[in-house]
């Protein structure tokens, strides 16, 4: 018998679903599978692997140290890696040599990347600002930046593979006024002499729900791992299935009489004889100390609330005459299967989103794979027998 | 030039607060706490500092800490004592390691016996009610210790712990006196443990009574204070986390536009950002957004909107602001910097969550 301490499962067979669910939704439109932030905290290596197993020809990893990470594990350069938030210290010649897709952002990040050119062209994706001013080039400045990639790229330097934008997601109205801005820049970069063969402006949420923002390619990240952004929408309505799930098991039992205190500050009393048990699992693992009081976990198909202060590394639950003995798995969130809440009602609970839950999950939880896509790469990445 | 974007630790820092609360305590000793990956700082290197200013023991939470400390290069002349364990651990990897572990239950005595690990201390439950064994489970506990010793194991009972709730100085004196209870219990069977430690940061500053042999410290070693009426300066402790990003862009967002996700913050007037390139994702909460503000240069300037996954945006209005230049989350306030407790208390909590929550997709240099 294992038990260990934390653990986050991660669901290879669950992720590739969600993934062919999508593509279908989305065909004939291409989809990116974004994996930024560590496939947001699920392991950016197993799951590239598994995507690219299951055909992903398209991956958004957010920096170029992470597309290297990838490259190293043997994805070819027949699977496009998208990076778009660069150091200003960075120095792109790897980025280039290994053929990772530059998202670029302003003037001088450009003539950066054209410095670095030595023997193939660097391919680019020109970003525009249409309101989430995060990157990609402001209105005022987009000629400019056009203008350079267009002799860039005729002087052999650069290939201009894209042109993308972020959208806010504040409201339909705004969203709406960023897809015309975007529009016009693109009208603008092909009177000025650029072709752009490629646009990609949404992102999981309006990939979703509004199928005139798709153009080319949807940037798809949340949805992927289960985790659907649309209000009142769960995974499930969806036919997504969550792909993490994080136990502990119980570490401690113990019988308490009356009124013993629980934790820091003694912030919780038992109100009759009964037992506590201890889930080695705390705020630096990803269970907010704003968890007491709002998430319950389930022990054995029963639901328990946190009793008293999360710690550093462990909390109480308060499971009155049950039988819960040491060893048992608390399951903390997950599919639902085992009656416990889902990443979307921690996020609900929390007043936070689901993509902050799974991406602040911690160092100390070790993932744990599962699935069919275990066997082939992924296993053989898994063993350490990836060349 | 690009400023750093990371966590930057100042190991002289570390070394002065160990002599601080070092002298303190004195004659107990310090039990320097680096579990949590040294609450955020770096387990390895902080517990290098600790080590090099004088400390004989380091604490961890679990036996996988203590060994990776083990992995890089605390020798064993360093004591190394763990306290969380897996239900079926064996504690065969402590005693391969080297690694101390507090016992809760029999079951754990008798497996780290079996596994002949050279020393456990016996954590007690004095009123936290979280590890360690409650005092109806004393008497087969201290039973099992005394047949243990009597029986010429190599396992030696060195120490006795518990832990505070810190819930008021009235409730930890009844659990120093608890402990009392536990030591006399251990003495009637024969049994007097070399080293007791019962208080942390909080009683070990401002309960004196609680220090017993040994203190074990986590939060004010790293410079911060355990007490939200008391800052770093007035316990003579220095912030020894820094933590710094590179401007990535600036941008001109003209009046009435808004900004990052569910544009909860909107320009008042046409005014400047810069965006860092810091998020959710390296365990900045969602919430500081609108809530906090970072130092350029010499001037404060607040984060506005939403904390996305990998960035943040900060107004900086007509200030000369390019790409590259270093913003501050926060540092020593002595120096200028902002203080983490600002950032803690922007979103309901402490200091150690902010610090402990860092991920490790964050760079970390020790100076």
């Amino acid at each position: 018998m294992s038990a260990p301490l934390r653990q986050a499962e991660i669901d290879l067979d669950a992720y590739r679903a969600n993934l062919e669910r999508v593509r279908g939704w989305m065909r004939p439109v291409e989809v990116m599978a974004i994996m930024k932030a560590d496939a947001y905290g699920h392991g950016l290596e197993p799951i590239a692997l598994a995507a690219v197993d299951a055909g992903i020809r398209w991956i958004g990893v957010l920096t170029v140290p992470a597309a290297l990470r990838l490259r190293a594990i043997g994805v070819g350069e027949d699977v496009h890696l998208f990076t778009w938030q660069h150091d200003p210290a960075l120095d792109f010649r790897d980025a280039i040599d290994s053929a990772v897709d530059l998202g670029v952002s302003n003037l001088a990040e450009l003539q950066r990347i054209v410095e670095a050119v030595d023997q193939r062209p660097a391919r680019v994706h020109l970003g525009v600002d249409t309101g989430l001013h995060r990157d990609g080039s402001s209105i005022d400045d987009w000629p400019a930046l056009v203008e350079a990639a267009r002799d860039a790229q005729r002087a052999g330097r650069i290939e201009v593979v894209a042109a993308y934008t972020h959208l806010a997601e504040s409201s339909d109205d705004d969203d709406a006024a960023s897809v015309s801005l975007f529009e016009a820049a693109i009208e603008r970069a092909e009177d000025l002499g650029v072709d752009v063969p490629m646009e990609h402006v949404a992102a999981s949420l309006a990939g979703l729900e509004r199928k005139e923002f798709r153009k080319d390619m949807v940037r798809m990240g949340a949805n992927l791992y289960g985790i659907p952004g649309a209000d009142g929408v769960s995974a499930a309505d969806l036919g997504l299935e969550p792909v993490m799930t994080v136990t502990a098991s119980v570490a401690k039992t113990k019988r308490v009489p009356v009124g013993t205190g629980v934790s820091y500050d003694y912030t919780y009393r038992t109100d009759d004889e009964t037992t506590l048990a201890l889930v080695p699992f705390g705020y630096a693992d990803g269970v907010p100390r704003a968890a007491q009081g709002r998430v319950e976990v389930a022990i054995n198909g029963k639901r328990y609330p946190v009793a008293g202060r999360v710690a550093m590394d462990q909390f109480l639950v308060d499971v009155g005459d049950d039988d819960v003995q040491v060893g048992d798995t608390v399951v903390l969130f997950g599919t639902g299967e085992r009656d416990e809440m889902t990443v979307l009602e921690w996020g609900a609970a929390l007043d936070t989103i689901g993509e902050e839950i799974v991406c602040r999950i911690g160092a100390r939880v070790p993932r744990v794979y599962s699935g069919h896509s275990v066997e082939g790469r992924v296993g053989e990445y898994l063993r350490g027998e990836h060349a | 030039m690009s400023a750093f974007t990371g966590i930057t630790v100042d190991r002289e820092a570390l070394i002065a607060n160990y002599a601080t609360v070092a002298d303190q305590v004195a004659p107990s000793g310090v039990i320097p706490v680096v579990k949590a990956n040294g609450y955020g700082h770096g387990a390895a290197d902080a517990a290098q500092a600790f080590v090099d200013a004088g400390a004989e023991w380091l604490g961890v939470a679990d036996i996988d800490e203590g060994i990776a400390l083990r992995q890089a290069g605390i020798d064993e002349g360093v004591r190394i004592l763990a306290w969380l364990h897996a239900p079926d651990e064996d504690f065969r990897r402590a005693a391969q390691h080297g690694i101390t572990p507090a016992v809760s239950s029999v079951e754990q005595l008798s497996s780290a016996a079996d596994a002949e690990v050279a020393a456990v201390h016996i954590c007690v439950d004095t009123g936290l009610s979280r590890n360690g064994a409650v005092e109806s489970e004393w008497p087969e506990l201290f039973d099992r210790a005394a047949s243990l010793a009597r029986g010429g194991a190599r396992t030696r009972i060195e120490g006795v712990m518990s832990h505070l709730s810190n819930a008021s100085r009235t409730d930890d004196l009844d659990q120093d006196a608890s402990l009392q209870r536990a030591l006399d219990g251990l003495r009637a069977r024969g049994i007097v443990p070399d080293m007791v430690h019962l208080a942390a940061s909080a009683a070990s500053l401002a309960l004196p009574e609680t220090r017993r042999d040994l203190a074990r410290v986590g939060i004010a070693l790293y410079g911060l204070s355990p007490f939200p009426d008391r800052t770093s300066a007035d316990l003579g402790l220095r912030p020894a986390m820094r933590l710094t990003a590179s401007v990535l862009r600036t941008v001109v967002v003209p009046a009435g536009d808004g900004v990052s996700y569910g544009y909860t913050w909107r320009a008042e007037s046409d005014t400047r950002l810069a965006v860092i390139g810091l998020g959710y994702a390296d365990g900045f909460d969602r919430g500081f957004g609108n809530h906090v503000s970072v130092r350029i240069g010499d001037r404060l300037f607040p984060v506005v909107g939403r904390v996305a996954m990998n960035a943040m945006h900060i107004a900086i209005g007509d200030a000369d602001v390019a790409v590259g230049d270093e913003v501050v989350l926060w540092g020593d306030p002595a120096n200028g910097d902002p203080a983490v407790e600002d950032w803690a208390s922007a979103v309901g909590t402490i200091n150690y969550e902010v610090v402990a929550r860092l991920g490790r997709s964050i760079e970390r240099r020790t100076t």
